[in-house]
């Protein structure tokens, strides 16, 4: 009885100490081509999105059901690009996703993740009709001119988030390191948001900031906090600290103010005088998705314009959608009007596409980052 | 042959248990803390001992921050938690066991949702922040979330049960006789509670002192809800490590050092707290 035990848990170990060595424990991209994510007739069966929270409304799901038969599971699991990248990476490196069909990320993580193989091309033929009502200014973007395997779910603005009961002078971004709102201010955990906007206000522009001006601009940061200056450093929590009084200005996203804006109207998006940040959450298909058919069938959907207002009327992002607008104002909808939904281009005109930081020191400008918000030397 | 395997077959389920989810996971993360390269490039076994000196030299205020963090809590704790145990376990009588279930009734709501309902009541707006303005605890611009105080304050909130029910079991346990025997002996209270109760209940506190230290250590959750950057513990070092910077072989030598330092620590305790000193058998008692 003992003997037995000993050896079947011994061989237990082996088998699984052997797994594990056979398998390459961490890293390392794909090898090979990238496959295309081929649509084969009619989509049915079940389709798993993965996306940010607060993103869509209630009733786009039930009706996209009705209207194609195909059941959706919709999880709102990605709250941090850097997260939901190192939870899928070892699925993605041996070639699956969890059965994810569709994830949003952002334009620079649809990248990375293309770069290291985790993606597929999308069958053109089958986007074509969600092409064909993407706006024109998104056509091409730097990192995905064909748009080859990414299009966006929703765009948005970074700039500052401001209680205007309590700070109501608020319009540059300087003003988040004035003593007088001092243990009143978050920023961002996000470091292609926070460190642009900070750099713009020392009159970089982001678009070719060199190494010094990103770490100039943390290290700006780190003054700030250990003054006391910065409250924290924050994800989507911001709103909860807006929400109860904690923080008076925020650096945030622009669709944000708005779901604020129901408990307290005061809270609202400010466009700082030195510009924002502008980016884009881009569904994106994973090696590996089950159902490519079906992903296809729902990127259509939801480029329809008029299936695209509902989304747009409930979120107040940026819509990639042509013609929504009119669908809006056909609607009554407020969202028609907003300038954080469809802003001018006066509005924006001092906005810059979210950066990257130089390849070459993108580790040392990222570890600087993450010392800070851990607060280490 | 049946009677003495039958200990054997009764360790199995937890030898099991330990080996597919504690020896085999450690294993590999000691493999993973030696390697170098990045995500990018994969990573490969390099026996990268300075992985170790880094995750030190780097992180040492952040290690330092998180046992100052924990003792505090565990000492709080503890005076909390003593005098609340032995008046369950002394003077209860037929409340004791709706007592003890009040001590526990908190476990029933999720520990992230009680960690994240402080925000609320540490919040610069709050009526307890204004009584503590009030009262001159802190200044009248002060505030409490975000500061080392709330981290330790939910720290010792969230353990205090761990160190109140092992004191409870042993404070219970106590034989009484031994109290009215040492009366009998003309002993005063505060002597008979310092010969008999508190030796016979110094492996309760022990216990208590271990389980409320040792995950507070490694916690996160409080430090992260209810503190800033300059309240960062170890936890949240990894957690940063790991999952934003993928710094795996780091992530898991920090993870290994913080292991290291808290069982040299246990021994030395458990190696002063239990000898015969603390364990009732004082000079003088000696025949």
């Amino acid at each position: 009885m003992r003997k037995r035990l000993t050896v079947a848990l011994a061989g237990l170990a082996l088998s699984l100490g052997l797994a594990a060595c056979g398998s390459d424990l961490g890293g390392g991209g794909r090898e090979g081509e990238v496959e295309t994510a081929t649509a084969e007739g009619e989509a049915s069966g079940e389709l798993y999105v993965a996306n940010w929270p607060f993103y869509i409304d209630k009733e786009t799901l039930p009706e996209f059901t009705d209207e194609t038969g195909v059941d959706v599971t919709y999880r709102e699991e990605v709250d941090d690009n850097n997260v939901i990248f190192t939870k899928m990476q070892p699925l993605l490196q041996d070639g699956e996703s969890g059965d994810r069909d569709i994830i949003v990320v952002t334009d620079w993580m649809a990248k990375k993740m293309y770069d290291l193989g985790y993606l597929q091309d999308f069958d053109q033929e089958a986007v074509a009709p969600a092409l064909e009502n993407l706006v024109p200014s998104l056509e091409s973007p730097s990192f995905d001119p064909e748009r080859d395997y990414s299009l966006p779910w929703q765009g948005g603005m970074t700039g500052l988030v401001v209680n205007t009961a309590e700070a109501p002078d608020v319009d540059s971004i300087e003003d988040i390191f004035d003593p007088k709102y001092k243990g009143k201010v978050t920023v961002l955990t996000e470091l292609r948001d926070t460190v642009p906007l900070v750099m713009k206000s020392m009159g970089v522009d982001p678009a070719d900031a060199s190494e010094d001006d990103w770490l100039a601009a943390i290290d700006k940061l780190r003054e700030a906090t250990e003054s006391g200056q910065l409250r924290d450093f924050t994800g989507n929590s911001y709103t909860n600290s807006l929400a109860r009084g904690d923080a008076t200005i925020a650096i945030g996203w622009s669709g944000d103010a708005v779901q604020l804006q129901a408990d307290n109207p005061d809270i609202e998006f400010i466009m700082p005088e030195e510009g924002c940040i502008l980016w884009s959450d881009n569904m994106v298909i994973p090696v590996g998705a089950p159902n490519p058919t079906a992903a296809y069938e729902f990127m259509n959907y939801v480029y329809e314009p008029e299936n695209q207002a509902q989304i747009a009327d409930y979120n107040y992002y940026l819509t990639p959608v042509v013609d929504v607008q009119q669908e809006l104002e056909k609607q009554g909808s407020a969202a028609a009007e907003s300038e954080l939904v469809f802003p001018t281009d006066e509005f924006t005109q001092d906005c810059s596409t979210q950066p990257d930081p130089p390849e070459e020191a993108a580790e040392q400008i990222e570890q600087e980052f993450q010392s800070l918000i851990t607060g280490g030397g | 042959m049946e009677r003495r395997s039958t200990p054997y077959a009764l360790l199995g389920p937890g030898l099991f248990w330990l080996a597919v989810f504690f020896a085999i996971p450690l294993f590999f993360m000691a493999i993973v803390s030696l390697e170098s390269g990045s995500l990018d490039e994969g990573f490969a076994l390099t026996w990268e001992f300075q992985n170790y000196s880094d995750a030190l030299s780097n992180f040492d205020a952040q290690f330092i921050r998180s046992f100052v963090y924990a003792g505090i809590a565990t000492v709080l704790c503890f005076l909390i938690a003593y005098p609340l145990a032995y008046a369950i376990a002394f003077r209860g009588g037929k409340y004791k066991n709706a007592l003890l279930l009040a001590v526990i009734a908190p476990f029933f709501t999720t520990y992230l949702i009680r960690t994240i309902a402080w925000q609320t009541i540490l919040g610069d707006g709050s009526p307890a922040v204004d009584v503590l303005q009030f009262i001159g605890v802190i200044a009248d611009d002060g505030r409490v979330l975000d500061t080392a105080g709330s981290v330790i304050a939910g720290l010792t909130y969230n353990f205090l049960p761990f160190m109140i029910l092992p004191i409870y079991a042993s404070l219970e346990s106590i034989d009484k006789r031994l109290i009215e025997a040492s009366k009998d002996l003309y002993a005063n209270s505060r002597t008979s509670f310092l010969k008999i109760t508190l030796p016979l209940s110094a492996p309760g506190v022990i216990a208590g002192t271990l389980l409320t230290f040792i995950p507070a250590v490694g916690d996160y959750i409080n430090a992260e809800f209810l503190g800033g950057p300059g309240q960062a513990m170890i936890g949240n070092v990894i957690q940063s490590q790991y999952l934003v910077i993928k710094d795996y072989p780091v992530a898991a030598a920090l993870s290994f050092v913080l292991m290291a330092v808290i069982l040299v620590m246990v021994l030395l305790y458990i190696k002063f707290a239990g000898s015969e000193s603390l364990m009732g058998d004082e000079e003088g008692t000696k025949p």
